[in-house]
C-alpha cells in the first residue's frame, strides 16, 4: 500500500519463496517417512524412496494390524496418557490456585512455592528415583510411568500465571458471599480458565505420549513398554550387535532390514498427536505467551 | 488484625485449611518422587556399593568430584554440551525471529495458516520419531547424500563423522523448534504499534530499515527475555535427541553431559561418580536459572516464577 | 489453630518421609529379586533331586528361579511362545522341577546392561543372571552378592561339561576363580582364527590372475597387494571409483579375526595390536606400541601412498565398506570365517555371480601368526541368597550336555527339537551363553564335511545348526541359488575349512595374550590412550604424520600418559 515500484514486488516474491521453502523443509522429511512406509522393502533397502512411495504397498500396515506387541504398547500409552492427564489436572489446578495467593493471604504460600522451585531445580537423579519407585512396588506397572511426573512444576507455574491474569473482582465478590475456596476454585476460576486448562492438558498429553525414557527405566519386560519406548527399541545398532553376538544372532541381521515396517509403526504412533494437533495449535499461542517459559 | 470481625477471622483460618488441603496431595507426590530421591545424592560423597546401601557405604568426601576434574572425558563432554547448546540457542533464535518477521509479511491468509500448521508440527513430535526420520535422511545412502552425489559433491557421513555430527545435532534441533519458538516473536511483532511503521514508511524508510529500526527494537524486550531463559539451558543439550542419534563413533563430538551421566552413572554402574557429575550439573543449572529469573525480573518486569 | 494445623501437616509429612526413606534405603533385601524366598515352601526335599528326568516322583511345588534374561530383537518364536514360556524353559521346568520367572528381560547390549545396573543399584539381584564383563563378576564377588559354586560344580557338573572347560586348559575356569572359589559359570569362546583375506574369485577368473601359485591357501603380503592392485586397475565391474582394499577407521582390533581391520598384516609383521602379552624377553607388552607395529603401519602407509588402499580411509564405517563391496568397487575384504554369513551375503544378494575365496596371510617364515581368544567374556552368576545354587549347574548340564548329546531328551521334548531345527534364537535358552569345547568349530565342521562328502551322514552331525547348514548347502548345490546356502558354503566349506587346513598342516604360530580387567589407571586414562592410538595410526597411514618420528612420539606419549602404569597394573594381574 505504501510501497511503490518494482523493488517491493521482488522483495515480496523473495519473502514468499523463503517462507514456502521453510515450510517445505519442515514437511518433506515427514512425507519421506510416510512414503517409506508405503514402499516395497527392497526399494527402501536400496534407498530409492524419496517423496513418493516406490512399489506402492500396504503390506507394512497389514503387518502392523497383526502385531500384538505394537497394539499392546499403543494401548499402554493411551491408558497412561489418560490417567496422567487426570492426575496432573487434579494436582496442578489446586496447587496453582494456592500459589496465586500472596504472603498476606496465606503465609505458608512461600514455603510451598520454594519447595516447588527447589524440586524444579534439583532432582535426585535416575538411580535414587528408581529405587523409590521399586520399593513402592511400582516397577512394571503403569503407575511407574505416571506417578513420578504427577506434579509437573513447570505447568503449575504456567497455571498460576493464568489464574493471576484473571480479574480478582469475581473471586472477591464470591468470598464476600461466603463461598469457600473450593467453591471459588470450582465455580469461578476453573470455568474461566478453560483455555488454560486445555493448554496444560495438551502439554501433559504430548509429554506423556512422547516420553520413552521412563519406559526404558521402569519396565523390565518389553511387553510392558509404552509406545515410544517400543519404537525406540526397534532401532538397531549394527556395530553393537556384531560386537557381542553369537553366530546365531548374527544371522538375524540379514532379516532386520524392516525399515518400511518401522516407518509404518512410526506413522501410526504419531497419528494420535495429529488428531489433537488442531487443538494444540489453537491453544499454542496462549501457552507460549502467558507462560513464555521453557523448562 | 484486631479490628477484623470474629467472622472474618474464622473465614481466614478456614480458607487456610483449604489451602493446605489443596497443596497437600501435590506435596506428597513431590516429597516421594523428588525430595526422597534427593537424599540419594548422598551417594555422590560415598563409594556407593549397592549391597551395602546408603547407610553402610563408605564416605569418601569429595573424591568423586576430584576424580571428575582429573578425568579428561569431562572436559570433552562439557565442551560438547556447551557448543551444542549455544549453537541451538543462537541459531534457533535467529531463525525463529527471522521467520516470524517474514511470516508477518505474508498476507495470503491460507498460505500463512498452512505454513504455520506445518512448521509448528515438529515441535510436538518425539525425538524417538524424529531421530528415525533423521537417520533415514542423513545416513550415508540417505536422501541428503543422494542429493549431494547428484550435485557432484562428496557424500557426508553425518551420523558418523566427528566433524559434522554436532552440526547435525544443532541443525535438526533448530529445524524441530524454530517454528514453535517463532510463536512468541510473532506475538511480539503484532504487539508493535502499526503507526510506527507507517511513520517510518512516510519518512521514506525502506523495508529493511523498518525491520531494523522499528520491528526489531519493538521485539527487543521479548528477545532479551527469551535469551536469558534459553541460556539457562546451556548445560542441557537435549538428552532425547543426542541419545537417539549418537553412537560410539561420535562420542568425541556428540557426547553431552546428560548422555554421559546416563552412560557412566547408570549403564556403567559408577553410581557415585554419576551422581557427583549430575549434582554439579544441577547446581550450575540452578544458579543459571535463579540469575536469569533475577535479571529478567529486573529488566522486563516479567519473572519466570 | 492455623499454626496447629500446619504443625500437624508438617509432622505428618515428616512421618511419611521417614517411612519412605527407610523403605528406600533398607528395603533392598526383601524384594522379589532375592530369588530364593519362595523356594522354602517346597524346596527342601528337592535338593537331592539330581539332574535327569525323574520329575514324576516329586509332586512338590516347583522351586521358583528368578532370572535376568538377555533377549534379541527377532527371536523367531512360534506363535504363543515367549521368553518366559518356551520350549526350552518348559523342558527345564519339567526336568528340574523349577519355575523360571523372568525378573527382567532386555535386549543384548546397552538395554541389558542398564537393567542389570538398575537391579543392582537397589541391592537386589535375580537368582541367576548373565553378566558380560569380568569387572562385574569381581564387583559382585567383592560385595558378597554372588554364590560360591565350587562345591556344586564339582558335585553336579557332568563329565562332559567338565571336559568342555578343561579343553581350554584353565583359561576359562581360572577367570572365574577368586580366592580359590568358582563364583560364576563362564561362557566359552573358542579361538576365532586368523583374519582371512576374502577375495572375489569371479574377478580373479575374469581378469585371468594367478593367485596362490603354490596352492598352500596362504598369501604373502606382497601377493595380497598384487591382487588388490590388479582388482583396482582391472575394475572388472566397470565402476566409477574402484578401491583396492578398505579398512575401518579404527584400523586394528584386539581380537585375531579383526573384521575390516589391518590385523592380518600386523600379525604377519609380528605385531598384535590392542593386546597384552609377555614378549620374548618376559616383559609385559602392549602390542600397539611395538616396533613390529611400526613396520605394519609402514606397509599400510606405503600401500595407501600407492593408491591401493581406499583414499577415504579414516572416514569409512562398516556400512560404507559393505557398500563398497556390494557396489563392486572393492573385491577384497578382511575378517573372520563368519563374515560370509552377515557381510558377504549382501554382495551375493545383489550379484549372484559373486564368489569369494578366503586366504590366510603368512609372515616371512611362512607361518600364520594367531592369538588365542579371550576364553570367556560372559558369565552366569547366582545370587548368594538363592538356596539352590546347584540348579544353575543342572541347567548347565541340561542345555550344554544332555540337549547336545541325548537324542532321548529331544524325543521327549519334540518342540525343543523343532526349535533347534527352525533356528529359534539361542537367547530363548534360560542361560544365553555358549558352552562349547575349544575345538567345537572344527569338530562340527569335520562331521559336516563328512556328511557332504558322503563319508558320513546328516544324523551324525552333532548340532542342529550344522544340520540345518547341511540342508542349506545341499539345496544350494542342487541349484536353489538360495543366499543362505551360498553363505554356509562360504563360511563353512571355505572359511572353517581354511582354519582346519591351517591347524592340520601346522601352519599356525599361536600367541597367548592376557585379557586384563579394567585397572585403576585405565578408568581415567584408557579412553584417551585409545584415542591417541587410533588418531596417530590413521594419521601415519594417511601421511598426515611422519611414520618414524610420529610413531616414536606416540610410544613415548603413550607411556608417559599412563601407559607405563597400566602395563605394570596388568602385569600385576597376571604374574608370570
Amino acid at each position: 500500500m505504501i510501497d511503490k515500484g518494482v523493488g517491493p514486488t521482488i522483495r515480496k516474491v523473495i519473502i514468499y519463496a523463503i517462507v514456502i521453502f521453510l515450510g517445505l523443509i519442515c514437511l518433506l522429511p515427514l512425507i519421506n517417512i510416510v512414503a517409506i512406509s508405503f514402499s516395497g522393502s527392497a526399494a527402501v533397502a536400496a534407498n530409492r524412496v524419496g517423496l513418493v512411495p516406490v512399489d506402492f504397498t500396504t503390506t507394512a500396515y497389514n503387518r502392523i494390524l497383526e502385531d500384538n506387541q505394537f497394539w499392546r504398547s499403543f494401548m499402554i500409552s493411551a491408558v497412561r496418557v489418560a490417567l496422567q492427564l487426570v492426575l496432573n489436572l487434579v494436582l496442578i489446578i489446586p496447587t496453582a490456585y494456592v500459589m496465586t495467593k500472596n504472603r498476606r493471604e496465606f503465609r505458608a504460600r512461600d514455603i510451598y512455592m520454594n519447595l516447588l522451585i527447589f524440586a524444579m531445580l534439583f532432582n535426585g537423579g535416575m538411580i535414587p528415583t528408581y529405587i523409590v519407585v521399586r520399593n513402592l512396588g511400582l516397577l512394571n506397572t503403569i503407575w511407574a510411568l505416571i506417578l513420578p511426573g504427577a506434579l509437573p512444576i513447570f505447568n503449575v507455574i504456567l497455571m498460576m500465571n493464568f489464574f493471576r491474569s484473571q480479574p480478582k473482582a469475581l473471586e472477591e465478590a464470591a468470598v464476600i458471599d461466603g463461598a469457600s475456596p473450593l467453591q471459588v476454585l470450582l465455580r469461578i476460576l476453573v470455568p474461566c480458565a478453560k483455555p488454560s486448562i486445555a493448554t496444560v492438558s495438551l502439554f501433559s498429553i504430548v509429554g506423556s505420549w512422547n516420553d520413552f525414557f521412563s519406559g526404558l527405566i521402569y519396565m523390565q519386560h518389553v511387553e510392558d513398554y509404552p509406545i515410544m519406548t517400543y519404537i525406540q527399541s526397534l532401532s538397531i545398532d549394527l556395530a553393537e550387535l556384531v560386537k557381542s553376538a553369537t553366530s546365531s544372532t548374527l544371522e538375524n541381521l540379514t532379516e532386520l532390514s524392516n525399515r518400511n515396517l518401522n516407518a509404518a509403526k512410526i506413522v501410526v504412533a504419531v497419528i494420535p498427536l495429529l488428531i489433537i494437533y488442531p487443538f494444540l495449535q489453537k491453544y499454542l499461542i496462549s501457552g507460549m505467551t502467558v507462560g513464555s517459559v521453557k523448562e | 488484625m484486631k479490628k477484623k470481625s470474629p467472622k472474618g477471622a474464622r473465614t481466614l483460618n478456614k480458607s487456610h485449611i483449604y489451602y493446605h488441603a489443596f497443596v497437600l496431595p501435590g506435596m506428597i507426590f513431590l516429597l516421594i518422587f523428588s525430595y526422597i530421591p534427593m537424599l540419594g545424592l548422598i551417594m555422590a560423597f560415598q563409594d556407593f556399593k549397592p549391597a551395602q546401601g546408603f547407610f553402610k557405604s563408605k564416605f569418601v568426601g569429595l573424591k568423586h568430584f576430584q576424580y571428575m576434574l582429573e578425568l579428561p572425558d569431562i572436559g570433552r563432554v562439557i565442551r560438547n554440551t556447551v557448543i551444542i547448546a549455544l549453537g541451538k540457542i543462537i541459531f534457533g533464535m535467529i531463525l525463529a525471529i527471522a521467520f516470524a518477521i517474514l511470516l508477518n509479511e505474508i498476507k495470503v491468509k491460507l498460505l500463512k495458516k498452512g505454513v504455520q500448521t506445518i512448521v509448528y508440527l515438529p515441535h510436538f513430535l518425539s525425538w524417538v520419531v524424529l531421530a528415525a526420520v533423521a537417520v533415514n535422511l542423513f545416513n550415508l545412502d540417505g536422501a541428503v547424500n543422494q542429493i549431494l552425489t547428484s550435485l557432484g559433491l562428496q557424500k557426508i557421513n553425518f551420523l558418523g563423522d566427528n566433524a559434522v555430527f554436532r552440526k547435525l545435532i544443532i541443525g535438526t534441533d533448530v529445524w524441530k523448534e524454530f517454528g514453535y519458538s517463532s510463536v512468541v516473536y510473532l506475538a511480539a511483532i503484532t504487539g508493535i504499534d502499526p503507526g510506527l511503521h507507517e511513520a517510518a514508511a512516510i519518512d521514506g524508510a525502506s523495508w529493511w530499515k523498518r525491520v531494523w529500526h522499528v520491528t526489531l527494537p519493538g521485539m527487543l524486550p521479548i528477545i532479551l527475555l527469551m535469551t536469558a531463559m534459553n541460556l539457562t539451558n546451556v548445560l542441557s543439550a537435549g538428552f532425547d535427541q543426542v541419545y537417539n542419534l549418537y553412537s560410539q563413533i561420535v562420542y568425541e563430538s556428540g557426547d553431552v553431559l546428560d548422555t554421559y551421566i546416563y552412560r557412566i552413572g547408570l549403564v556403567g554402574r559408577q553410581y557415585s561418580f554419576g551422581a557427583a557429575v549430575g549434582l554439579c550439573r544441577s547446581v550450575v543449572a540452578a544458579i543459571l536459572l535463579v540469575s536469569a529469573n533475577r535479571i529478567t525480573g529486573r529488566f522486563t518486569g516479567q519473572r519466570i516464577y | 489453630m492455623e499454626k496447629r494445623t500446619l504443625r500437624k501437616i508438617l509432622s505428618f509429612l515428616l512421618a511419611v518421609a521417614m517411612l519412605l526413606a527407610l523403605a528406600a534405603c533398607g528395603g533392598g533385601n526383601d524384594t522379589p529379586s532375592s530369588g530364593g524366598n519362595n523356594s522354602s515352601n517346597g524346596g527342601g526335599n528337592n535338593s537331592s533331586n539330581g539332574g535327569g528326568g525323574n520329575n514324576d516322583e516329586t509332586p512338590s511345588a516347583p522351586i521358583v528361579v528368578t532370572m535376568g534374561r538377555q533377549t534379541t530383537a527377532n527371536p523367531k518364536f512360534p506363535d504363543g511362545d515367549n521368553y518366559e514360556n518356551n520350549a526350552y524353559t518348559r523342558m527345564a521346568e519339567a526336568e528340574l522341577n523349577i519355575d523360571i520367572v523372568d525378573e527382567f528381560e532386555a535386549e543384548n547390549g546397552e538395554d541389558y546392561n542398564r537393567q542389570v545396573s538398575l537391579i543392582l543399584s537397589g541391592g537386589g539381584m535375580p537368582a541367576m543372571m548373565k553378566v558380560s564383563s569380568k569387572d562385574e563378576v569381581t564387583e559382585l564377588y567383592e560385595s558378597g552378592m554372588i554364590a560360591d559354586l565350587t562345591d556344586v560344580y564339582n558335585q553336579y557338573a557332568s563329565d562332559y561339561v567338565k571336559g568342555i572347560y578343561d579343553s581350554f586348559e584353565g583359561r576359562a575356569l581360572d577367570r572365574v576363580t577368586y580366592d580359590g572359589k568358582i563364583v560364576a559359570i563362564p561362557a566359552t569362546a573358542s579361538d576365532a582364527g586368523t583374519s582371512m583375506c576374502w577375495i572375489r574369485q569371479d574377478w580373479v577368473d575374469t581378469l585371468g590372475l594367478t593367485v596362490d601359485e603354490d596352492g598352500d591357501r596362504c598369501l604373502t603380503t606382497d601377493e595380497v597387494k598384487a591382487i588388490a592392485k590388479a582388482f583396482k586397475e582391472g575394475n572388472p565391474e566397470g565402476v566409477d571409483n574402484p578401491v583396492g582394499m578398505a579398512f575401518d577407521s579404527a584400523l586394528t582390533a584386539g581380537s585375531s579375526e579383526g573384521t575390516n581391520m589391518i590385523n592380518a598384516f600386523a600379525y604377519a609383521k609380528g605385531a598384535y595390536p590392542r593386546l597384552w602379552y609377555y614378549n620374548d624377553n618376559g616383559e609385559m607388552t602392549y602390542g600397539s606400541t611395538t616396533p613390529e607395529m611400526k613396520e605394519a603401519l609402514r606397509l599400510v602407509r606405503d600401500w595407501y601412498n600407492e593408491g591401493i588402499i581406499d583414499s577415504q580411509l579414516g572416514t569409512r564405517t562398516w556400512d560404507d565398506i559393505t557398500s563398497l563391496l556390494t557396489n563392486g568397487q572393492c573385491g577384497m575384504v578382511f575378517g573372520a570365517w563368519h563374515v560370509a554369513d552377515w557381510l558377504l551375503n549382501n554382495v551375493y544378494s545383489l550379484n549372484n555371480n559373486a564368489v569369494f575365496t578366503p586366504y590366510a596371510v603368512i609372515d616371512e617364515n611362512g607361518k600364520v601368526n594367531c592369538t588365542h581368544a579371550n576364553a570367556t567374556g560372559e558369565y552366569v552368576v547366582v545370587n548368594a541368597d538363592f538356596e539352590h545354587p546347584e540348579l544353575a549347574i543342572e541347567i548347565l548340564n541340561l542345555f550344554y550336555d544332555d540337549m547336545v548329546n541325548s537324542q532321548e531328551l529331544l524325543d521327549k521334548y519334540p518342540d525343543v527339537n523343532t526349535y533347534l531345527n527352525t533356528g529359534v534364537d539361542g537367547t530363548a535358552r534360560p542361560f544365553n551363553i555358549e558352552v562349547k569345547s575349544n575345538t567345537y568349530l572344527l569338530d562340527e565342521y569335520a562331521c559336516l564335511k563328512a556328511a557332504l562328502e558322503g563319508t558320513g551322514t546328516k544324523e551324525e552331525i552333532p548340532t542342529a545348526e550344522e544340520r540345518s547348514n547341511y540342508d542349506s548347502i545341499t539345496a544350494y548345490n542342487e541349484g536353489s541359488g538360495d543366499v543362505t546356502g551360498w553363505c554356509k558354503i562360504h563360511s563353512r566349506c571355505k572359511g572353517v575349512d581354511l582354519l582346519a587346513y591351517l591347524t592340520d598342516n601346522n601352519l599356525y604360530n599361536w600367541i597367548s595374550p592376557v585379557y586384563p580387567e579394567t585397572t585403576e589407571t585405565m578408568n581415567t586414562r584408557w579412553s584417551n590412550l585409545q584415542t591417541l592410538e587410533e588418531e596417530t595410526f590413521i594419521k601415519i597411514v594417511t601421511g598426515a604424520t611422519d611414520l618414524d618420528s610420529g610413531f616414536d612420539e606416540f610410544v613415548s606419549n603413550w607411556k608417559s600418559q599412563g601407559g607405563d602404569t597400566i602395563t605394570a597394573e596388568v602385569a600385576e594381574q597376571f604374574p608370570q
